[in-house]
C-alpha cells in the first residue's frame, strides 16, 4: 500500500487524497507534520483560524512490528507559543493510520458554524465519513469514548483521537487525547494547545478503524526481522529500558531528581521536596500492587519497554493512567502536594477535560505562589481546575497555562519559555536541560533534548549538571537525535539503550532500510533529524521568533536555587550556538535563506 | 562517625536494618570510609549505580565525612 496524504477540509467538509509528494518520501511523524506546517501555514496565521492546519502522522516505522514504533506526531501552529508545534503521543492511532496507508491526516479550514461538532470516521476499507454530532458538545473524554463505542460494531477494532471541553473552549493549554490499548482516552498529545486547534476546526473526535488490516508490508521482510531482533534485544538488555522503566515507570525519577537538588518544588523555589518519596515511583508501584493493580503495560501495541501503568482508587477501580513522572511532579512537588491519590484526581480531571498536565500543574503552582490558594492544598487546586467550566472563574485562566496565570495574578516567577511551562527539572541545577528549554522550537520541553541522561542518570556518558561547560553541545546533539526518533515513530525512551549500545542505533537505520527499500545509514538518520529541525526553526523565524526568544526567564539567572544555591550559567553565546548549523542545512535542502524567506511571505 | 544512607528502587531491599522502605538510615562508620566500602558492607548487587552525597554526584572512591547523606540508585530513567 502506498503512503497517502488524506486531507479533510472542515470549511466545506470535502475529503481528498493524494500520494505523498516525492520530496517528502523520507519523512514521517514529526518531519512530515513539520514539512506540512512549514509549507502550508503562513507565519502570521491565527492558530485558531482557517489558515492553520492540524496534522496527524505516524512515523516511518508506524504500522510495523518495530519495537516501540507506534508513536504519533500531531502538528500545527501552537496557540500557546505562537510557533510550530509537534506534540507526540502514544496510543493506538499511529499504527491505525499507517495500516490505513495514511502518511498524514491533514485537517484544514474551519466550519462556518462555530457551534458545529463533527465526528470524522475512517473505516478499514478507506472510506471516510464526516458526521455532525452537535449533541456531543462539551462531553468529557471518558464519556465521549463511551459514546463513540456505541456507534461502532461490537467486533470492530479502532483507535480514537478525541477533543475534550478545554479544547472546545479554545484553552491554550488543551491537549488531544488518543486511545490506549484498552480504549481508554488517556494518552495525550498534551503540549502546546493543539486541543484548541482541533476545537477551532469543529472536530470533536476521529475514529480510525483498522479491523482486519495487518502490519504494513516491508521491502525486505527477512532483513527487517533481523534488524528488529537486534533492536529488541538491546532494549531488553539495557538496565533502564529492560528493568527500571517496566518495574517503576517514569515516576522512578522523583527521588533521584530530589536527591540531585533538581526537583522544582513550590513553583521553582527549591530543588528538593521533603515528600518526594511519598509521590515517587516506588510508592506508586507499592500502592498500585496493594490495590490489586498490574505492574505495567505498553502505551501502544508493539511497545516492549512497558512503562505505562493504571492508577487505581482505594476501591481498586481504574482512575487514570500513571500518573507519569511529569504529572506527579507538576501536581505534586511543584504544588507542594504530597498525596498520590490527590495527584491522580488532578490527572483524571486534566485527562477528562483535555488539559496538558505539565502546564496545568505549573499554572497551579504559579496560582499558589500568588497567594490565592495555599501550597499543598489539593482540594483548592481541584476546585480551581474544575472552575474553568464556569465563566468568570479563575480556572478558565489556568486553562490557558502557566504564563496566562502568572500574567493574570501578577506573579514574579513564571517558569515558561515561549509561553510554555517548564517541565520537571530545574535548569539551575540541571543546566543542560536549561539549554533545551531555552532553545527548542517547541517552548520549554524536556523531551526535545533530554539531557537528564548525561546530567543526572549517567546514561550516554556524564556531564556535570552544575557547570555550564558542554551543555550546549549535549543539548544540540540530543535535539537532532530526538527529531530523528520522532520522525521514525520511535518512542524517545529507546534513546536510553541507543546511547549506550551502538548496535541499537545501527539497527534503527537497518529497520528503516529494510522496511522502506530506501538507503538509510547513520548519516541519513542525522540528516533526517536536522531537516526536521530546519523546518521548525524557519517556521518560527517566519512567525517572528529571534534569538531573544531562546532564553530562560531572567529569575533563573538571578535567584539561586537551594540546596545548591546556584543560578543558570550557560552563556547566551552558547545558547545561540545550538542551531548555528541551520542556515547551511537549509541551503542543502533547497529552502530559501531565512532573510529572503521572510520577505517572500506576506 | 555518623552518616545517613538512603537506598532507592530495588536497592531498598538491602537496607542495613532489614526493614522495608527508602527512608535514610543512620550508619556508624570509621573515618576514611569510602562509598565503595559501604556498597561492599551492604552487599549491593554488582551493577552500575548513580551515587549522590549531599545532593552532589559522587563516585565509589568518594571518602565520606561526618553527617554526610549518601543516596544510592540503580540505573533508572524516565521522562
Amino acid at each position: 500500500m502506498g503512503r497517502e496524504l488524506l486531507r479533510v477540509d472542515m470549511s466545506d467538509l470535502s475529503v481528498t487524497r493524494e500520494p505523498l509528494p516525492e520530496a517528502w518520501r523520507r519523512y514521517g511523524g514529526r518531519a512530515l507534520t513539520d514539512a506540512i506546517v512549514f509549507s502550508e501555514v503562513p507565519g502570521d496565521a491565527d492558530p485558531l483560524g482557517p489558515q492553520n492546519v492540524l496534522v496527524f502522522s505516524p512515523g516511518l516505522l508506524g504500522g510495523t512490528s518495530a519495537p516501540n514504533g507506534g508513536r504519533l506526531s500531531v502538528g500545527g501552529k501552537s496557540p500557546l507559543t505562537g510557533g510550530v508545534k509537534e506534540s507526540n503521543s502514544g496510543g493506538q492511532a499511529a499504527h491505525a493510520l499507517a495500516r490505513l496507508g495514511i502518511a498524514a491526516l491533514v485537517i484544514t479550514g474551519r466550519p462556518a458554524d462555530p457551534n458545529a461538532r463533527y465526528l470524522i470516521v475512517i473505516e478499514a476499507d478507506g472510506s471516510v465519513s464526516i458526521e455532525r454530532k452537535d449533541e456531543w458538545a462539551g462531553l468529557k473524554n471518558y464519556e465521549l469514548a463511551e459514546k463513540i463505542a456505541r456507534t461502532r460494531p461490537e467486533d470492530d477494532r479502532y483507535a480514537t483521537i478525541q477533543n475534550g471541553p478545554a479544547g472546545e473552549a479554545g484553552a491554550k493549554a488543551s491537549g488531544i487525547a488518543v486511545s490506549d490499548v484498552k480504549g481508554y482516552p488517556n494518552r495525550f498529545a498534551g503540549r502546546g494547545g493543539l486541543g484548541a486547534v482541533m476545537g477551532s476546526k469543529g472536530v470533536k473526535a476521529i475514529v480510525l478503524s483498522d479491523k482486519g488490516l495487518s502490519y504494513t508490508e516491508h521491502a525486505d521482510k527477512e532483513a527487517f526481522q533481523a534488524a528488529l531482533r537486534r533492536f529488541a534485544s538491546a532494549l531488553k538488555e539495557h538496565a533502564v529500558t529492560g528493568q527500571a522503566l517496566p518495574t517503576y515507570g517514569t515516576n522512578v525519577l522523583m527521588n533521584i531528581l530530589s536527591e540531585a537538588g533538581g526537583l522544582p518544588t513550590r513553583n521553582f523555589s527549591e530543588g528538593s521536596f521533603e515528600n518526594a518519596d511519598d509521590i515517587g515511583g516506588e510508592r506508586q508501584r507499592e500502592t498500585i500492587l496493594a490495590r490489586g493493580g498490574q505492574e505495567h503495560h505498553g502505551c501502544h501495541t508493539g511497545c516492549t519497554i512497558q512503562c505505562s501503568r493504571y492508577w487505581l482508587d482505594k476501591d481498586g477501580n481504574y482512575k487514570t493512567k500513571g500518573p507519569e513522572y511529569e504529572t506527579a511532579w507538576s501536581m505534586g512537588a511543584d504544588c507542594g502536594i504530597k498525596d498520590l491519590d490527590a495527584i491522580a484526581e488532578l490527572d483524571r480531571i486534566c485527562g477528562d477535560l483535555g488539559l496538558d498536565t505539565i502546564d496545568m500543574g505549573v499554572a497551579l503552582g504559579v496560582y499558589m505562589d500568588s497567594g490565592k490558594i495555599a501550597f499543598g492544598d489539593s482540594e483548592a487546586a481541584i476546585d480551581a481546575l474544575l472552575s474553568g467550566t464556569r465563566d468568570g472563574e479563575p480556572g478558565r485562566v489556568l486553562w490557558d497555562g502557566a504564563q496566562a496565570t502568572g500574567d493574570a495574578f501578577d506573579v514574579a516567577h513564571v517558569p515558561t519559555v515561549k509561553g510554555q511551562a517548564l517541565p520537571a527539572y530545574d535548569p539551575r541545577s540541571v543546566m543542560g536541560i536549561g539549554v533545551t528549554y531555552a532553545t527548542t522550537t517547541m517552548g520549554a520541553d524536556h523531551t526535545a533534548g533530554y539531557t537528564i541522561t548525561s546530567n543526572i542518570l549517567s546514561v550516554g556518558g556524564t556531564i556535570d549538571p552544575l557547570k555550564p561547560e558542554g551543555q550546549a553541545e549535549l543539548s544540540k546533539n540530543l535535539q537532532i537525535a530526538t527529531a530523528m526518533l520522532d520522525s521514525a515513530g520511535l518512542c524517545i525512551f529507546v534513546a536510553f539503550a541507543v546511547l549506550d549500545i551502538p548496535d541499537a542505533f545501527t539497527a534503527i537505520h537497518d529497520m528503516l532500510q529494510a522496511h522502506t527499500g530506501d538507503a538509510w545509514d547513520a548519516d541519513a538518520l542525522v540528516q533526517l533529524g536536522k531537516e526536521t529541525l530546519v523546518f521548525e526553526r524557519l517556521f518560527n523565524e517566519r512567525a517572528g521568533f529571534t534569538n531573544a526568544d531562546d532564553r530562560l526567564p531572567s529569575f533563573f539567572r538571578k535567584v539561586p536555587l537551594p540546596p545548591h544555591d546556584i543560578v543558570f550559567q550557560v552563556t547566551d553565546e552558547d545558547l545561540d550556538s545550538v542551531f548555528d548549523w541551520v542556515p547551511e542545512t537549509a541551503r542543502e535542502m533547497g529552502l530559501l535563506p531565512s532573510e529572503q524567506h521572510k520577505r517572500g511571505v506576506a | 562517625m555518623h552518616i545517613e544512607v538512603a537506598l532507592f528502587a530495588h536497592l531498598s531491599e538491602f537496607q542495613p536494618d532489614g526493614r522495608a522502605g527508602r527512608g535514610a538510615r543512620p550508619f556508624d562508620v570509621a573515618e576514611g570510609t569510602t562509598i565503595g566500602d559501604i556498597i561492599e558492607m551492604l552487599a549491593l548487587p554488582d551493577e552500575p549505580r548513580v551515587l549522590f552525597v549531599n545532593n552532589k554526584h559522587a563516585t565509589e572512591q568518594t571518602v565520606l565525612a561526618q553527617g554526610d547523606r549518601l543516596a544510592i540508585f540503580p540505573p533508572v530513567a524516565g521522562g
